[in-house]
């Protein structure tokens, strides 16, 4: 569902260009849980931000379905950044001056006209199902980290995204927690969800279905 | 919840930074106000003050005149009718045109010739409060007219034929006490013998008549030539002449207070602005993470540009409210501790409430389309990467 060829990231530094990515393939099934590890720096971020179109390639080939990622106009990337894709990161993905229930609706929030009330009571639900549903008018200030993360969690669950990008979910969190964490997404992947997973904890790499090495800008067999 | 919501939000978050940004604002906002509306009390008080210099309009009858010439004896020109305004009902008319409140001093006259031994003389018959209200550079030996047997005398006429405070002379078959001589003043007001015009009157056998009537209109709040287009409507048969030197001079000083108060205004609204801009600007610097996570949700750059505008646009808009109302009362307090709050108060006006809101929610918007413009452009991973 999910193709990447050949994707080719460089980074200038200090006006010398830096190769990240030198030509990374990957392809993802609907449905498929998919982990990617690496050394730091080895660009796992920067894959997946290329996947979720965050960022642009310098080179290779991006298909969802029967888009071309790499052409699509900004609107319909906006679109797909509504609805079809969700990333969740290490930290920081919450608006510190939004409810979490505001937080996961805010896909839902870039128009005039008010979110709908269906929606609404969907993001009750689910942040019911990451249980938090009696901290839906809190501020993320007074979340712990673990919380915080269950709200990207639910913020993807409302979308209803077909793919959803991790970048070391549980990297800021203690043991207890992430393993939390990681039975809410390999509970996305139940639903029927794609995963794909930066991590850095083998034992958690060992729950996809497939693990991708990332070394030296390349993906290693 | 809309996109509305977002800074909305993020305006209260940070109450003591917003506040500060709204009480700068706002300060810019009601010294402007408040610098206009002294303005424009100041600059009427004094076109009012000015208007004791002197009338700006005269009105008098439509005169018909005949150029007479028989066997090469040129004549000149001939008034073929000697006609008089009605007093009472031209003043009257006068002060009942729309723009009434423009109209600060009704002077009417009568003017005729009198001999004093063989000396020919003009006489003019005024009314002395009015006469007196637009001619305050007046000044006399001895003392004005108390009552009707008086008369006051122009410097020449006085100089001419020996007329001095406590002279009699007897004008037109009634003796006058000249109770003053005026001051030399360049004007013809030194070659005529003034009484008062119910006198005059009486002594000519036209009871109520006016051979000229002069006006002094404040011109500050609307042109001269809607004033005299009103009173011509109101007065047909007659001629309404503006002075119109008079009333530029009379302008220009007016213009120049308001100038001043304008260019201050600038200035401040400059500063204010460049605040908002400033401000705007670190934020967008410290909300890049707040624009990769709106982008990586699909926000479009137009929505994340929008919702820093709209922050913006939201402070100057309250800015412009709460300045305005508090400039208004600034204004009445400033006028009172300059002691210039007598005749006309500022104006409280909702319309001009709403305009400068929306006036200064512009401003703040415009010194924030530069920093909104550059969080727009941020690439969401870039402003995630960031971190
Ligand atoms: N915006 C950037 N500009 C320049 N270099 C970058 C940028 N982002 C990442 N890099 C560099 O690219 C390399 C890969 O980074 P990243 O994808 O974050 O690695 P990982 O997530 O595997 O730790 C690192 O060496 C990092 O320093
Ligand atoms: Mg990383």
């Amino acid at each position: 569902m999910l193709t990447a060829k050949n994707i080719v990231k460089n980074y200038a530094v200090d006006g010398k260009v830096v190769p990240v990515l030198k030509g990374v393939s990957l392809s993802i099934a609907e449905g498929e849980f998919v982990s990617v590890v690496g050394r730091s720096g080895s660009g796992k971020t920067t894959l997946l931000h290329v996947l979720a179109t965050l960022i642009q390639p310098d080179g290779g080939e991006l298909h969802f379905g029967d888009h071309d990622l790499r052409r699509l106009p900004e609107k319909k990337l906006n679109i797909l950044r509504q609805a079809d894709f969700s990333v969740i990161f290490q930290f920081h993905h919450l608006l510190p001056y939004l409810t979490v229930l505001e937080n996961s609706l805010l896909s839902c929030m870039h128009r005039m006209k008010p979110v709908p009330k269906e929606a609404v009571e969907r993001a009750y639900h689910c942040l019911g199902r990451v249980g938090l549903a009696d901290k839906a008018d809190r501020l993320p200030g007074n979340l712990s980290g673990g919380e915080q993360q269950r709200v990207a969690i639910a913020r993807a669950l409302v979308k209803s995204s077909k793919v959803i990008f991790a970048d070391e979910p549980t990297g800021s969190l203690d043991k207890a927690t992430g393993e939390q964490i990681m039975e809410l997404l390999a509970g996305l992947h139940q639903d029927g969800m794609s995963l794909v997973m930066v991590t850095h904890e083998p034992e958690y790499a060992k729950l996809s279905e497939r693990t991708v090495v990332i070394e030296d800008g390349m993906t290693k067999r | 919840m809309n996109i509305l919501t977002i800074p909305a939000r993020n305006i209260r978050r940070k109450p003591a930074k917003t506040l500060l940004l709204l009480l700068v604002f706002t300060l810019g906002v009601m010294s402007i106000v408040t610098l206009y509306q002294v303005s424009l009390v100041v600059g009427h008080n004094f076109e009012k003050k000015l208007t004791a210099f002197g009338a700006n309009i005269v009105i008098s009858p439509v005169r018909e005149t005949l150029n007479i010439g028989y066997g090469g004896f040129q004549m000149g020109e001939m008034l073929v009718d000697f006609t008089y305004l009605p007093e009472e009902e031209t003043v009257a008319a006068i002060r009942a045109i729309g723009l009434k409140d423009r109209i600060s001093a009704v002077a009417p006259k009568l003017v005729t010739m009198a001999r004093v031994g063989a000396e020919a003389v003009a006489v003019v018959g005024v009314r002395w409060p009015e006469e007196r209200g637009i001619k305050s550079y007046w000044a006399a030996v001895g003392r004005f007219p108390e009552h009707e047997g008086e008369v006051l005398v122009g410097s020449k006429v006085s100089a001419r034929m020996g007329l001095a405070e406590g002279s009699k002379t007897t004008l037109l078959g009634r003796e006058f006490t000249v109770s003053g001589t005026l001051y030399e003043t360049g004007s013809d007001d030194d070659t005529v013998i003034l009484m008062d015009l119910t006198a005059l009157q009486q002594l000519m056998d036209k009871p109520g008549a006016t051979s000229f009537i002069e006006v002094a209109a404040l011109c500050a709040g609307c042109p001269i030539e809607d004033i005299v287009a009103q009173l011509r409507g109101q007065l047909p048969g007659t001629e309404v002449k503006a002075l119109q030197h008079i009333v530029n001079q009379r302008m220009a000083s007016v213009h120049f207070i308001r100038n001043l108060a304008l260019a201050v205004s600038l200035v401040i609204l400059v500063t204010a602005g460049a605040m908002v801009g400033l401000s705007m600007l670190s934020a967008v610097n410290e909300r890049k993470k707040d624009i990769g996570i709106l982008r990586s949700l699909g926000f479009g750059k137009g929505q994340v540009f929008a919702i820093f505008c709209l922050e913006a646009g939201f402070i100057g808009m309250l800015a412009g409210l709460i300045g305005y109302l508090a400039g208004f009362a600034a204004s009445f307090k400033v006028l009172e501790l300059l002691a210039l709050g007598e005749g006309i108060t500022p104006s409280f006006s909702f319309v001009q409430l709403l305009a400068v809101s929306l006036f200064f929610g512009l401003v703040t918007v415009a010194a924030a389309l530069y920093p909104s413009w550059k969080g727009a452009g941020i690439e969401p991973s870039a402003a995630l990467v960031a971190l």
